[in-house]
């Protein structure tokens, strides 16, 4: 008896089975590239999206169109945010892209690696002008000597500001000799606590936004991160706690500083003309809405020296076999040459990565575009020291950026997060990679 | 029997259903309160999905000057959002079924039945439910790959079949009924199996449809998983789509929200659906 | 021969011809438990447990996740013993584990008796407690980070309204966590509702016309008859939200990140540092391990003691 239910059961089990295997075999491609008479299929992972992802696609269509012997798959990453882990989850599993857009901070993780393909030979050759590139943009794709990548983005910080906001409090707009007094003061004078107003905002939520741009002013004062040899930390000087001194001064001191959270919110405040000032970058310019009237100007400087940091992103090359790695060298060096990242950064607003884009016909139709930009390509010139490219580094950011975390809400003095950062710094350094 | 009801069918009803004419249930002072509480981000989700990006990049929020519905179809057409809905679907109805089947097979077994060895069993699956995922996340990448799984919707299914938390929660409910029932049809030599599917599974209605929710939930709103077992566009599923509206930098949150918005609703869809299984008649659940 | 055995659990006798009822019923039992768990067993052997293993074997090492690692004994653990973010990670997971717990079961189970009834509108209100439990992490945190805004969130100026000062909530070291418990709260009360739903369903309409009977009020009758054959539920519950609480991550992944200055760094969020930005990938197995144990004793603790409430059930 109870055939009945053992029979629904069993149906029950098999049907389950049935779709699994039909959704296993069903649908369901391989993207890793095939070789198939004499075409070569490689892939492209990227995090764009929006306006940046349908410049990238349409260009790499033109691409397919015109190149029947090498076609390339574009596949979307997931967001950068997830790059790296999706990068080595995809080491570990055998099964990688062929070109992968990753961010420069992850260029210590995957430098030496044997699933890398080694560039320094290939940049070398006198076409591709290697030396086209800017000097910090070419240090963030070398480490221990040996170039592992190809710039694909280059961003720096500058000062944005709300015009309006200036009018209304009476202040001058920034200048390009601005100092660090003059932009306490502008911000403690457009500071305005009954309608909840603040003169800057800075990005404290402890983690690399909260440390890059203290490293900006650290580079200004002719303070450094690390000793030159790379082994000890260089920061808790008399540079670094300049530095740190100012931002306590406008945070707890002046109270003129907004602590964003890590959460974007200070591009939202900025645009409901809460927020006078902005260090930020080119990325920001496009969420800024139509009606709020800014503009841009060079970070203002400690004794003259406006240098500004830059987060630039490469593309990276991976190894599956010799005839793909030929295709994907041949695929880059058109998407990153002068003209074909030109057209890409007319379409998208991003910077020029090379020199000679700015030298292109199409670079005044640009500057027409994004007017905005013309102040960053200017600051591309004042970064001249790039982030280390050191597997401890992602440590050394955490202490400083928790440190000065603490600065900004008033919890710590300068000197003494001065002193725990460098501690920190120094054990992670003593461990080891 | 004229008794007040006390916790169950309240003053609105008596033992026999009939509604009584009363005034508004007093419960209504808390219920509505924590309601509008528990229903704060789906409005501002709404009003988000209906703005322009400029109204939507301001702080504090504002009310949109005018609806835009057009969000939400720019996210059909502008996105492969419904293949998206699709893939996830696929992925989602196959596991809850094989989830209902295995986990309350095995849940009554823990609960019900002796066997040797069944406490290290149970000790053992609930172990793998004690390990944080992004440290067994590249072994289990390992074992899917083995089984050639790797950018099939099969990566995402196979791997969920059964979970160790369907398990678990099947038991205890299990655990919670009466035991007389069972061994009243046993002595009268019903098999195990007999058992389980006659008497104990009608009575299962509000713990299977908890599960059925539960693991719809638990694969539709996956991100991590599908991020690293899938790569070709045409296999993603929702979180992962939903990702490619969120920039490094930028981010269309009026898009994002409206693709968000409609991605829920088949969850909603369902507990909605479902959760009248969670009240049956109280005539029907007593034990005569 | 006819032998007539009373089964076990004291039903009455039947008449019937059956030799060595329970000997039979020991192996068809084991065969039966057997055969039912066994698809089971063998999934979640091989995509639960393999890894489980694989990654323990991983903690002796010193590994970046990709390349070959090298052998490095106990040298992780004892790294452990003296590291002071971690000890000030296992501090937080702690406290916060404290709070949530209780507060979600207590509150879940409050918020179920009063959602099992049959008002009108009573749809509209189970949707609405259910709806959090939906709400993507990402869409939950954006919220809460504005509310929670120390400068213009509405929560302050609400405070500012009855005369209490602006609160720190994410940007203030003593407040940050609290502001984490108040949000997974938000978020996980619903799970603990239909969990709660459903088991009331299963409370017996005689045992509370009985209790009416004998004159017991509607609150005592709660807590004295429902409540208790609860047990099963509240243990599922109490477990499964501690487990969770322990492993907390995604919410201080989008939130806090750990911050401000290490205040909401718990185990996990340290573990994914030290995983995927610092590429120590055998130290962080070594921190899931002890957080593993951790969870293990815990977990056996519960167990033990919710089987004593209810082993008049099993």
């Amino acid at each position: 008896m109870a055939s009945r239910p053992r029979f629904v059961a069993a149906l029950a089990v098999g049907v389950v089975a049935a779709l699994s295997l039909a959704a296993c075999t069903g649908s369901g491609s391989t993207p890793a590239a095939t070789q198939s008479g004499g075409v070569v299929n490689i892939t492209l992972s990227h995090g764009y999206t929006d306006v940046e992802a349908k410049a990238v696609t349409a260009q790499v269509a033109s691409w397919n169109a015109t190149h029947p012997d090498i076609q390339v798959k574009l596949v979307f990453n997931g967001g950068n945010d997830g790059a790296l882990q999706k990068t080595l989850a995809g080491m570990a599993a055998g099964s990688m892209p062929d070109i992968a857009y990753e961010y420069g901070s992850s260029m210590a993780a995957l430098a030496g690696r044997p699933q890398v393909v080694d560039l320094t030979a290939k940049v070398s050759d006198p076409s591709f002008k290697w030396d086209d590139f800017y000097s910090f943009e070419r240090d963030a794709a070398t480490s221990n000597g040996k170039v592992y990548g190809v710039p694909a983005l280059v961003d720096n910080l500058a000062l944005v500001y709300n015009k309006k906001l200036f009018d209304a409090a009476g202040v001058s707009y920034p200048t390009n000799s601005w100092t660090w007094d003059d932009f306490r003061a502008a911000a403690k004078k457009l500071t305005n606590a009954s309608v909840k107003q603040y003169g800057w905002a800075y990005v404290a939520d402890g983690s690399e936004d909260t440390t890059w741009r203290w490293l900006a002013m650290l580079w200004q004062e002719g303070g450094s991160l690390l000793s030159s040899d790379g082994t000890k930390s260089a920061f808790n000087s008399p540079a670094g706690l300049k530095a740190t001194q100012l931002l306590h001064d406008m945070a707890v001191t002046d109270k003129s500083v907004y602590l964003d959270q890590g959460n974007g919110n200070y591009l939202n405040l900025f645009n409901s003309g809460k927020i006078a000032m902005l260090w930020t970058g080119p990325w920001d310019l496009s969420s800024i809405n139509s009606d709020v009237n800014y503009g841009t100007q060079i970070l203002p400087a400690a004794a003259g020296v406006h240098s500004s940091i830059a987060g630039p992103d490469n593309w990276m090359v991976f190894n599956n076999g010799t005839a793909r790695e030929r295709a994907a060298w041949t695929f880059l060096t058109w998407l990153t040459s002068a003209q074909t990242h030109g057209t890409f950064t007319l379409a998208t607003g991003d910077l020029p990565t090379r020199a000679s884009e700015t030298k292109l016909d199409t670079y005044t139709s640009y500057l027409a575009k994004y007017p905005g930009d013309a102040v960053f390509v200017l600051n591309l010139s004042n970064v001249t020291t790039a982030r280390p490219n050191t597997k401890t580094y992602p440590q050394i950011s955490q202490a400083i950026g928790s440190q000065m975390q603490g600065v900004l809400i008033g919890q710590t003095s300068p000197q003494d997060a001065l002193n725990s950062a460098a501690q920190q710094a120094d054990s992670a350094l003593a461990a080891g990679p | 029997m004229s008794a007040a009801p006390l916790v169950g069918p309240l003053p609105e009803e008596d033992f026999a259903g009939r509604r009584a004419r009363r005034w508004p249930s007093p419960w209504h002072f808390l219920l509505m309160p924590l309601s509008l509480l528990m229903l704060t981000p789906l409005v501002w989700m709404l009003i988000t999905a209906v703005s322009t990006p400029d109204e939507a990049r301001q702080f504090p929020p504002a009310l949109p000057k005018s609806i835009q519905w057009s969000n939400f179809a720019d996210v059909w057409t502008g996105s492969p959002f419904g293949h998206w809905l699709i893939n996830t679907a696929i992925v989602s109805t196959v596991v809850v079924m094989s989830n209902l089947v295995l986990c309350s097979l095995a849940g009554y077994a823990f609960a019900r039945v002796r066997f040797r060895g069944s406490g290290l069993a149970f000790m053992l699956l609930l172990t793998t439910l004690m390990v944080p995922f992004q440290v067994v996340l590249i072994p289990t990448l390992l074992i899917v790959k083995s089984f050639g799984l790797i950018d099939h919707l099969g990566a995402l299914i196979v791997p969920n079949l059964v979970t160790a938390f369907g398990v678990f929660m099947m038991r205890q409910f299990f655990v919670a009924l009466p035991p007389d029932l069972e061994e009243a049809a046993r002595i009268d030599g019903a098999s195990r199996l007999g058992v389980f599917l006659k008497i104990l599974v009608p009575l299962m209605g509000p713990p299977l449809a908890t599960l059925a929710i539960l693991t719809f939930l638990s694969i539709w709103n996956d991100f991590l998983w599908p991020l690293v077992a899938i790569q070709s566009p045409e296999n993603m599923t929702m979180q992962l789509g939903l990702s490619t509206f969120q920039g490094a930098h930028q981010t269309d949150w009026t898009l994002l929200m409206a693709a968000t918005l409609m991605s829920q609703l088949p969850v909603i869809v369902l507990f909605l659906a479902g959760q009248r299984v969670f009240v049956r008649s109280i005539a029907s659940s007593g034990i005569k | 021969m006819t032998t007539v055995t009373a089964p076990p659990g004291g039903a009455p006798l039947q008449p019937r011809t059956r030799p060595s009822l329970l000997r039979r019923v020991w192996w068809s039992d084991s065969l039966a438990g057997w055969a039912f768990i066994s698809p089971t067993v063998l999934l979640i052997g091989l995509f639960g447990l393999v890894p489980v293993v694989w990654a323990f074997v991983l903690s002796f090492q010193h590994n970046d996740l990709i390349s070959p690692g090298s052998w490095v004994g106990l040298q992780n653990y004892r790294k452990l013993l003296n590291d002071p973010q971690f000890t000030n990670s296992v501090r937080n997971t702690i406290v916060y584990t404290l709070i949530f717990v209780p507060v979600c079961v207590i509150g879940a189970l409050l918020v179920a008796a009063a959602l099992n009834r049959r008002i009108r509108g009573m749809a509209f209100y189970r949707v609405a407690v259910f709806i959090p439990v939906v709400t993507s992490t990402v869409a939950t945190a954006t919220m809460f980070g504005w509310l929670l805004d120390p400068d213009y969130g509405l929560v302050n100026v609400a405070l500012n309204k009855v005369g209490i000062a602006s609160q720190g909530f994410f940007r203030d070291p003593h407040e940050a966590l609290l502001s984490i418990v108040l949000m997974t709260v938000w978020g996980w009360l619903g799970f603990g509702v239909i969990i709660y739903m459903a088991a009331l369903q299963s409370v017996s309409a005689d045992l509370l016309e009985a209790a009416a009977m004998d004159g017991c009020t509607r609150w005592r009758a709660f807590w004295r008859v429902e409540v208790p054959l609860l047990a099963p539920a509240t243990l599922f519950l109490v477990i499964w939200l501690t487990i969770n609480a322990l492993q907390l991550f995604d919410e201080i992944f989008v939130t806090t990140k750990g911050g401000p200055v290490g205040s909401t760094t718990v185990v996990v969020y340290y573990l994914y540092m030290q995983a995927f930005q610092y590429f120590n990938g055998g130290y962080a197995s070594a921190i899931a391990y002890v957080l593993f144990l951790a969870i293990l004793v815990v977990t056996a603790i519960q167990l033990a003691v919710g089987r004593r409430f209810s082993h008049g059930q099993r």
